[in-house]
């Protein structure tokens, strides 16, 4: 089998998969006690509006109708009307989506770069004392839930110290005009480096926060890989060879022991995703999260339904990233 | 009839640690009510926000926002942390197993099925899944707990499934197989013990998940009453007042923190004590 038939494979599995999801979440969300119609009639109306209520939104019909109904829009790209705004739900989910994938991104970043730093220094202290300590230390670290870092990193740095700002995506007083949605290069963009300086520092709480859940796992996943990967005989060969140690490990170690690290990335990437909506909701981070807690309060069914889509969307398309990578990445993966 | 003897691995550091954290909790929890100085909800309006301080002021850990004694609050939540991590824990072991062994070891179309159910669900990310759950069932203790197994099944489902195909490849339950025993007694005899040492590593770390969760949904404002004593709670309670009295959010935190530690390192420990593979390794 090629690689280009085992990557359509995963596309059509994903997008099968798309279409699952998005049914689950229909008949799931009809399940929520939350009665649209209640919400949207004016008080002192009467059951027939309530009935032209209902016809007019279509929910008089069968739930597989209603499904079709909307996973057309869906197709379409027309993700309903908020009942609260009462603005279309796509423009709103654009408008908030490029804060929680930065958010995410810039996580996910130091979160590798912290995790892999982490791994190369246990291995380098293999069979010493300090091995131990750091067993110890990165358990201790996997253990300490995301929202206790951010808590920990308001007091720590936000009260006491005033060194980081802890309140939203920039500082209310420097405006960056949106063009990507995304701050750090819309700043850069209009070339104003302050305020790419400000948004850079107003994501360094929460992008730690969510980091720091992702960069013991990576730790632990490299080092246990490094470790069953320099017994193995290319190694002695190269030590043979002659190559000094730093040599080996980039050159035969490392390669060899990255990808079972870029798939526990993919996985951990993926919850990373959703546990952003409780930094967010902790920085006030106007994203996606902040938006799903505000419309499950105010029962706004649309605004959940387009919101968990999305979520579950974001994890798809990092699995399937991630996978692809794997694939290209992996010689013995591809002739199979 | 008794196993061979083997010398036995003592339990690594990091399990003995977790232990004592664990004890600690089921102590607390249990005792509650003749550790904890003062009732949970008393309101000491007199003094508010109190500081902690040992010098004779009955708050030891300081008063919250409404008076009430960090401490006391403190050792009553630690009954909800424990309900819920043995809850949730037990539950999601025994859903997540039934379903892991069947796919494991029938194989075949059950497997099919049962390995897309769990892609499907491990695509709805657990904090946004636990959320529309707990605003689905409502709030409250009960519904939290299952809110959990209906998140966190598939871990085991997962793990299980995978341990059960290696295990049903052996040739100790080929032979069972050969003598004629039935599937039923091929499972529960032959595979079931196999997977047992990963379902106690497995069990330990859901538990800290679990009482994560909790918190994590208390400070969304969906878990238990408000009237109920637990460490989320209180740090949702204490989100308005953290900047200026940082104990009310601190010690909620440090019991969780702690907790999770004790699971986890208690988890890891039972890991290496039971894995063959990572044992003579250090």
């Amino acid at each position: 089998m090629t690689t280009l038939r085992v990557i359509a494979i995963r596309f059509a599995s994903a997008l099968l998969m798309v279409g699952l999801i998005s049914l689950l979440v229909f008949i799931v969300l009809r399940q929520l006690p939350i009665d649209p119609i209640g919400m949207s009639l004016p008080p002192g109306a009467t059951e027939a509006d309530r009935q032209a209520l209902m016809k007019e939104f279509g929910l008089d019909r069968p739930v597989i109708e209603q499904y079709r109904i909307w996973a057309t829009g869906l197709l379409r790209g027309d993700l309903g009307q908020s009942v609260n705004l009462r603005r279309p739900v796509g423009p709103l989910v654009a408008l908030v989506l490029p804060a929680t994938v930065e958010l995410v991104l810039v996580a996910l970043i130091m979160g590798a770069v912290g995790g892999v730093l982490g791994g190369l220094t246990l291995f380098a202290v293999r069979r010493t004392r300090l091995e131990l300590v750091g067993d110890v230390f990165t358990s201790i670290l996997v253990s300490v839930p995301e929202f206790v870092w951010a808590i920990g990193g308001i007091l720590l740095f936000g009260v006491w110290l005033q060194v980081l700002p802890f309140i939203g995506r920039i500082d209310p007083d420097v405006t960056v005009p949106a063009r990507t949605g995304f701050m750090l290069i819309d700043s850069l963009a209009t070339g104003s480096p302050a305020a790419f300086w400000d948004a850079l520092l107003h994501l360094i709480l929460p992008a730690s926060a969510l980091g720091l859940t992702l960069a013991p796992l990576v730790t632990r996943v490299l080092r246990s890989s490094l470790l069953g990967v320099i017994v193995e005989d290319y190694i002695h060969l190269a030590r043979l060879r002659g190559l000094t140690e730093r040599q080996v490990l980039t050159a035969h170690a490392l390669p060899n022991a990255a990808l079972p690290t870029l798939s526990l990335v993919g996985v951990q990437a993926g919850f990373m995703f959703g546990g952003t909506l409780l930094v967010e909701v902790i920085f006030g981070w106007p994203g996606l999260g902040n938006m799903m807690v505000t419309a499950v309060r105010s029962g706004d069914m649309p605004v959940i339904q387009a919101a968990t889509l999305v979520y579950c969307l974001g994890v798809l398309v990092i699995t399937l990233a991630v996978d692809l990578a794997t694939v290209a990445l992996n010689p013995r993966l591809r002739t199979r | 009839m008794s196993a061979p003897k083997r010398p036995r691995a003592p339990m690594p550091l990091q399990g003995l640690l977790g232990m004592v954290l664990v004890v600690a909790l089921v102590i607390v929890a249990l005792a509650a009510p003749w550790i904890a100085p003062m009732p949970p909800n008393e309101m000491d309006l007199l003094s508010v926000l109190a500081p902690p301080d040992g010098y004779g002021s009955p708050h030891w850990l300081g008063t919250d926002a409404l008076g009430r004694d960090v401490l006391s609050r403190l050792v009553w939540g630690a009954r909800i942390a424990l309900a819920v991590a043995v809850g949730g824990a037990v539950g999601a072991a025994v859903v997540g197993t039934i379903l892991g062994l069947a796919a494991g070891a029938l194989g075949g179309p059950v497997d099919w099925a049962i390995s897309r159910l769990v892609d499907l669900w491990m695509s709805f990310p657990p904090v946004v899944l636990s959320l529309l759950l707990v605003v689905a069932l409502g709030a409250g203790l009960g519904n939290v707990i299952f809110a959990i197994i209906l998140v966190d099944w598939t871990r085991f489902c997962r793990v299980i499934r995978a341990e059960a195909l290696v295990i049903r490849q052996q040739d100790y339950v080929s032979a069972a197989r050969l003598i004629g025993f039935g599937r039923m007694r091929v499972i529960l005899r032959e595979i079931v013990p196999g997977v047992i040492p990963t379902l106690v590593t497995l069990f330990a770390l859901e538990m800290g998940i679990a009482v994560r969760v909790e918190a994590v949904l208390s400070f969304v404002g969906m878990s238990v009453p408000a009237d109920v004593p637990a460490w989320g709670q209180m740090i949702a309670d204490a989100r308005s007042s953290m900047t200026s009295a940082p104990w009310t959010i601190l010690a909620p935190i440090g019991a969780i923190v702690a907790v999770v530690i004790g699971f986890n390192l208690l988890g890891d420990g039972l890991r290496l004590r039971f894995d063959p593979r990572l044992q003579g390794r250090s």
